[in-house]
């Protein structure tokens, strides 16, 4: 089916009596046509605010010495990382990620090797024990998240995750396991009910790097994939 | 929280076969745009000194209307740019990427702000203001001010004539004859520059739309 020129559709929208009897009929036939005289309808709504106010001249300054001064960790790596050439088919977020992590590469590796005997964080209870742990954060700030840790008993490994303060953004909370690569990242699971979720998972992804505890917020879209809205992350140490 | 843009969905094209000026309508400033996008995210400093000065106004003016408070505004404005940069890497560079972006952060730091403020204003105030209502009032209410500013900043980026026509229009209520006579354009003329303006503030709200979803 074909449509009518936008442009005479915004002329409807704005005028109901200027527009061609034709482009009327057709709208009136078209629920795509008459969808977007409503979004033009709308956009007119939206017309009349007031003049945007500038932040007081001081306030440049201030941010740029308190963004550049604080410029640390993402400035190595992810300047020599960005413009178009980078990885094919890494994800720029995620990439953002391996920016990150880069200067923390090292730190934990090997931490939760098979041979390590494992530490207990936590007084064990039962045969269970707490071989790893990590607050959970936002990410653009230290607001806490909750907390995640790696428990261990018998022969299984499972992820603990409770959170908090995810927020309110519509959609189910997805936990990920982030390698510390940036570049892999597997779903573990839900956090079904509430903010509190176990999840089993083999021993070898931990071995593998996959220590960064990521939760998304995933809209329902059919989209298997990650949202690319982190609510909280955390690394297992 | 952190937004982290995936590549930008395809906001709607217009198009079809019976369109035939179609891509008069992508101009030069969603490149403008997406370049800066681009340099930010490459660490460059004089990108965000001009993302400040293109859209610092936009987050004030949207704090300061969430907050009703000068001084929390400014706080917020400055978090946001700061906040914008710490965590550029995460910036998927398209054309409507900056703002969207850095309106998914003021909104944080809003709601940030707010939860400071009912801590001080202690438990009893906040179990008497039903927080689960209020804040989906709020919400929407703070999603209504982001989008009228928006197009509000759309109009203002605009060339002229189209931006005079479009204020002329749109904020003082002038009929498009009035207008014709005040510009010195043809009827005809002012009349497409009113309905491409008014695709174009579309274009521009959709693409924030999607990009802050």
């Amino acid at each position: 089916m074909s449509h009518v020129d936008p442009e005479q559709l915004a002329g409807l929208a704005l005028d109901p009596t200027d527009a061609p009897a034709e482009v009327r009929e057709h709208v009136e036939t078209c629920p795509e046509c008459a969808g977007l005289v409503a979004a033009f309808t709308g956009v007119r709504r939206r017309a009349g605010e007031d003049a945007l106010v500038a932040p007081p001249a001081g306030l440049r300054a201030l941010v740029l010495d308190q963004a550049l001064a604080g410029d640390d960790a993402p400035s190595g790596p992810a300047a020599v990382d960005t413009g178009p050439r980078r990885r094919s088919g890494v994800p720029l977020w995620l990439a953002g990620v391996a920016a990150g992590l880069a200067l923390l590469a090292g730190i934990g590796l090997g931490r939760l090797g098979a041979d390590d005997t494992p530490e207990a964080v936590d007084p064990p209870t039962g045969d269970s024990t707490v071989v790893a742990a990590t607050a959970l954060t936002a990410l653009d700030s230290d607001a806490a998240r909750g907390e995640a840790s790696a428990v261990e008993s018998d022969d299984t490994f499972t992820i603990r995750v409770s959170a908090s303060e995810l927020g309110d953004e519509p959609g189910v909370h997805e936990v990920w396991l982030i390698n510390v690569d940036g570049k892999r990242m597997i779903s573990i699971g839900l956090l079904a009910s509430g903010d509190e979720g176990e999840f089993a998972v083999p021993v070898d992804l931990i071995d593998e790097g996959y220590r960064i505890v990521d939760i998304s917020v995933e809209p329902d879209d059919g989209d298997p994939t990650h949202s690319g809205v982190s609510i909280a992350r955390g690394e297992l140490t | 929280m952190t937004i982290i843009p995936l590549p930008a969905r395809a906001a709607r094209l217009y198009g079809g076969p019976v369109v035939t000026e179609a891509t008069a309508f992508q101009d030069e400033q969603d490149d403008s745009v997406h370049t800066l996008a681009t340099r930010l995210v490459a660490g460059e400093e004089t990108a965000l000194e001009e993302v400040f000065d293109r859209w610092s106004p936009l987050v004030h003016t949207y704090a300061l209307r969430a907050l009703r408070d000068a001084h929390e505004a400014e706080e917020v404005t400055q978090q946001v740019f700061v906040a914008a940069w710490r965590s550029r890497h995460t910036l998927t560079p398209s054309p409507a990427a900056l703002p969207a972006w850095l309106i998914g952060i003021a909104r944080h730091k809003v709601a940030d702000a707010r939860a400071a403020r009912a801590r001080e204003a202690g438990r009893l105030a906040a179990v008497v203001s039903l927080p689960g209502v209020t804040d989906h009032a709020l919400q929407s209410a703070d999603e209504e001010i982001a989008e009228r500013l928006v197009v509000r900043q759309a109009v203002e980026e605009l060339p002229d004539p189209r931006r005079t026509i479009m204020f002329l229009a749109f904020w003082e209520g002038h009929s498009h004859a009035e207008i014709a006579e005040k510009v010195g354009l043809p009827l005809g003329t002012v009349k497409s520059h009113v309905r491409r303006g008014l695709m174009k503030l579309h274009q521009q709200l959709e693409g924030v739309r999607h990009e802050s979803r």
